[in-house]
């Protein structure tokens, strides 16, 4: 009887599956909503053998910074310090491949919480924003409901869990909840949790907020392996799931359109040596729509402003964005249907009315401005021609 | 000399003229040496082109200029890139004049050899003709200064007490100038250093002048609030001078004193810094009762030091008056090293402001210690002035004699 149920609710489920891409194309492409990018990247072992952790974290600092997203929207969290350990040949510098050719550290990067500090509690409560009143602005996660928020991490990790420090873990369930909790708390709009350990799907397995997109790169009972020796710096540099993420990455900038369907295309368990999975029931939208600079990205949106009509005032010059993503996506929005139509005009900009009436004042017209202007300075030179005509 | 003093001013002036035609840099325009949030030519033109297009210049914090200039540059005198530097060149040359007949009224002489030297020291001042070429309003508001000191020689009260207020009007602590120029309009402006006499109180004839000048205050208040519609600009203006809103980096001493300031400290040093620049105006014009003239020119001193938010200009005046003083020099006890520190002052401060806010290799201490600097000098200056001005009066010592104070 059970598994007549579960058959039919299977048949049902493909059934509305095959529906809804038709369906979700009659609507039209469905552009993101959010208005801010934040990324969480952690990195939860330590341990000099353990070198490609930390280097997989960088890499994505990397490509989130270089995408746009800026330092005070990211936390980095480390929880070793690769670059500067007596046993780094290289000193100051930490490199995702043998070829050495991109040092992933630097001279401007920020890390936030570093060491000892990178603790299931402290990544716990950066989530859920729970922290003391002492910790500094750049080590909370400020978002708000319009945040997109990117959470990466690497480590040692298992059935349901990630080994922080060699001393503790995090379970799925933590994790799920912490996210529920942010979903109660208006944290996010949208949250791409992306995870690159041994059985690493299994830590996705519970979420249970909406608006959550997520991917992991082994199945359970599967391991993730390593991409790459090096033999100088004499540990392995660099994951194969995260190395083939960032190549395909490597490929994206600001102004790119590539969706994350076209991300999770390219996984190749074969290259990759494991099963990447992605688990997208709780993303309200389709995959196609949702582009890859949404989460890793801090690509702006700009409303174009036209002058306004009426006062025929032509010093009030529009702003034309160079930024081809955003024109696309303000063409995009002539197509949103539903509550905030009211809000665009018919070219698809915000109205300027409003906020130019109220800062000009409007009973005073030009004639009065200039006939005052004019009778102050006949005061004046009358009063000057009376006293240069006295004594 | 006579022949050469007769060329030498519009020779200056038209040298002046090229000066202000150069292809100068810009940059000389947003140097906060040369120009102050209430004197910058650019805030000017910014609050003249809001006032022309309907929005209130004295709603945002930019515009502090006084609405007398507001209507003034809006209607009569337009700003132009042509115009604006033939009346800036205009109130130099203006000024210079005022200047030039202060010193022929204070020697009495229709024309004397040393004119064209003032008229040079005035124009060739670099402390003035750079803030001139910045086209800031400071250099209207020396010229003002120079024509109600003239108006006040000549004996001319309303005059003087018109230019006084159209001063008061751009400046408030040009209020300060007030009780000498009354004064002076009562007395002569012939040099009596060397000769004090007591003043003989002449209240009936000081009272209606006060009266006038509060009257003429007034009436170009109403002006200025017949262009604006209200009196928000009073805040705006002369409020800023007493409440120091804006603490963009000048030559004074007010900015960074206020930078660091704990809120709850603010009214009572406001209070102590404003209430300081009046302190001295009886003092002065006491001790120099028998020469207001003198008075005037050391209340310039004070003010050049202490003033909210004060330009080159303003220590400018006050040492280029120092050539209308001649009888004074043999008694200055250290004239070379306030011109040292004066030359000291003047190279550090564009450097350190550079270092500070162009390369960001400097902090703002930097700039500060220079304005420290330069406030020395002028207080080297000034204080060199008033001892001068007074030893003056006791002339040569003989042998065994010494000068004391009392």
């Amino acid at each position: 009887m059970l598994n007549f149920v579960k058959w039919l609710c299977l048949a049902l489920c493909l059934v509305i599956y095959a529906q809804a891409e038709p369906v979700a194309e009659f609507f039209g492409r469905q552009s993101s909503s959010h208005t801010n990018n934040w990324a969480v990247l952690v990195c939860a072992s330590r341990y000099w053998f353990n070198y490609r952790h930390m280097a997989n974290a960088l890499g994505m600092y990397r490509t989130v910074k270089r995408l746009g997203i800026p330092d005070s929207n990211i936390i980095l969290m480390l929880a070793d310090d690769v670059a500067c350990n007596p046993r780094n040949k290289f000193p100051g510098c930490v490199y995702s491949s043998s070829a050495k050719t991109l040092d992933l550290y630097g001279d401007n990067i920020e890390v936030d919480y570093r060491g000892y500090e990178v603790t299931v509690e402290n990544f716990l409560r950066v989530l859920t924003g729970r922290v003391e009143p002492s910790v500094p602005r750049s080590k909370r996660l400020l978002t708000d409901d319009r945040s997109n928020v990117f959470i990466y991490m690497t480590g040692h990790g298992g059935n349901e869990f990630l080994k922080f420090q060699d001393s503790e873990e995090i379970s799925a369930f933590d994790i799920a909840d912490a996210v529920a909790q942010m979903w109660e708390k208006k944290r996010y709009n949208e949250l791409f949790f992306m995870i690159d350990t041994c059985q690493a799907n299994t830590m996705y397995s519970k979420f249970y907020s909406p608006n959550v997109l997520a991917t992991g790169s082994s199945l359970i009972h599967e391991n993730s392996y390593s991409h790459e020796n090096d033999r100088d710096i004499g540990v392995a540099v660099i994951d194969s799931y995260t190395h083939y993420v960032l190549q395909f990455m490597e490929g994206i900038n600001k102004t790119s359109q590539a969706t994350m369907q076209d991300l999770f295309d390219t996984y190749d368990p074969e290259k990759i040596n494991s099963h990447p999975g992605v688990r997208s029931d709780l993303f309200p939208r389709s995959l196609r729509d949702a582009l890859v600079t949404d989460f890793f990205g801090g690509v702006a949106q700009a409303e174009v402003l036209l002058p306004p009509e009426g006062s025929g005032d032509a010093h009030f010059s529009t702003v034309r964005t160079t930024d081809d993503a955003s024109e696309v996506g303000a063409d995009d929005r002539s197509d949103i249907t539903g509550d905030t139509a009211h809000d665009f005009d018919v070219t698809g900009g915000l109205d300027s009315r409003p906020f130019l009436a109220a800062i000009i004042d409007g009973h005073d017209t030009t004639l009065d401005r200039t006939a005052r202007a004019w009778a102050s300075s006949a005061i004046v030179l009358l009063l000057v021609g009376w006293i240069a005509s006295r004594k | 000399m006579d022949g050469s003093g007769d060329l030498a001013f519009p020779a200056l002036v038209a040298a002046r003229l090229l000066l202000a035609f150069a292809p100068l840099p810009d940059a000389l325009k947003y140097d906060q040496q040369l120009s102050s949030p209430l004197t910058s030519y650019s805030r000017l033109r910014e609050g003249i082109y809001l006032f022309q297009h309907g929005i209130d210049p004295y709603s945002g914090g930019a515009f502090r200029h006084s609405p007398s200039l507001l209507s003034l540059f809006s209607t009569v005198l337009p700003l132009t890139p042509y115009t604006s530097p033939i009346l800036w060149t205009a109130a130099d040359a203006v000024a210079a004049w005022a200047l030039v007949r202060i010193w022929r009224l204070r020697t009495g002489a229709k024309e004397t050899s040393r004119d064209g030297q003032i008229a040079a020291l005035y124009l060739l001042n670099p402390y003035i003709f750079l803030p001139s070429l910045a086209l800031s309003t400071s250099s209207i508001e020396s010229m003002l200064c120079l024509l109600a000191v003239m108006f006040a020689c000549r004996g001319r009260a309303s005059a003087a007490l018109f230019a006084l207020a159209c001063l008061v009007q751009l400046s408030l602590p040009a209020v300060l100038l007030a009780a000498p120029i009354i004064l002076l309009t009562v007395t002569r402006p012939v040099s009596r250093l060397a000769l004090p006499q007591p003043y003989h109180a002449q209240w009936k004839r000081i009272i209606p002048l006060l009266a006038e000048f509060v009257g003429y205050t007034a009436l170009l208040t109403f002006a200025s609030t017949v262009v604006c519609g209200n009196w928000l600009w009073v805040e705006k203006t002369w409020g800023a001078t007493l409440t120091l809103p804006d603490l963009t980096p000048n030559p004074g001493l007010w900015w960074y004193f206020f930078t660091e300031m704990f809120d709850h400290f603010r009214p009572f040093f406001l209070m102590v810094f404003s209430v300081h620049l009046l302190i001295y105006i009886a003092p002065l014009c006491i001790k120099f009762q028998h020469d207001f003239l003198y008075a005037t020119f050391l209340l310039l001193g004070v003010q050049a030091l202490f003033k909210p938010y004060p330009t080159l200009s303003d220590p400018g005046l006050f040492l280029s008056m120092f050539s209308i003083f001649p009888e004074i020099y043999p008694y200055l006890r250290h004239p070379i090293v306030t011109a040292l520190i004066h030359l000291h002052a003047s190279l550090l401060l564009p450097l350190f402001n550079s270092l500070w806010l162009r390369q960001g290799t400097g902090n703002a201490n930097f700039f500060y210690a220079s304005t420290l600097v330069f406030g020395m000098g002028n207080g080297a200056a000034l204080m060199d002035a008033i001892w001068a001005g007074l030893r003056v009066a006791v002339g040569e010592l003989k042998e065994g004699y010494e000068v004391a104070q009392e």
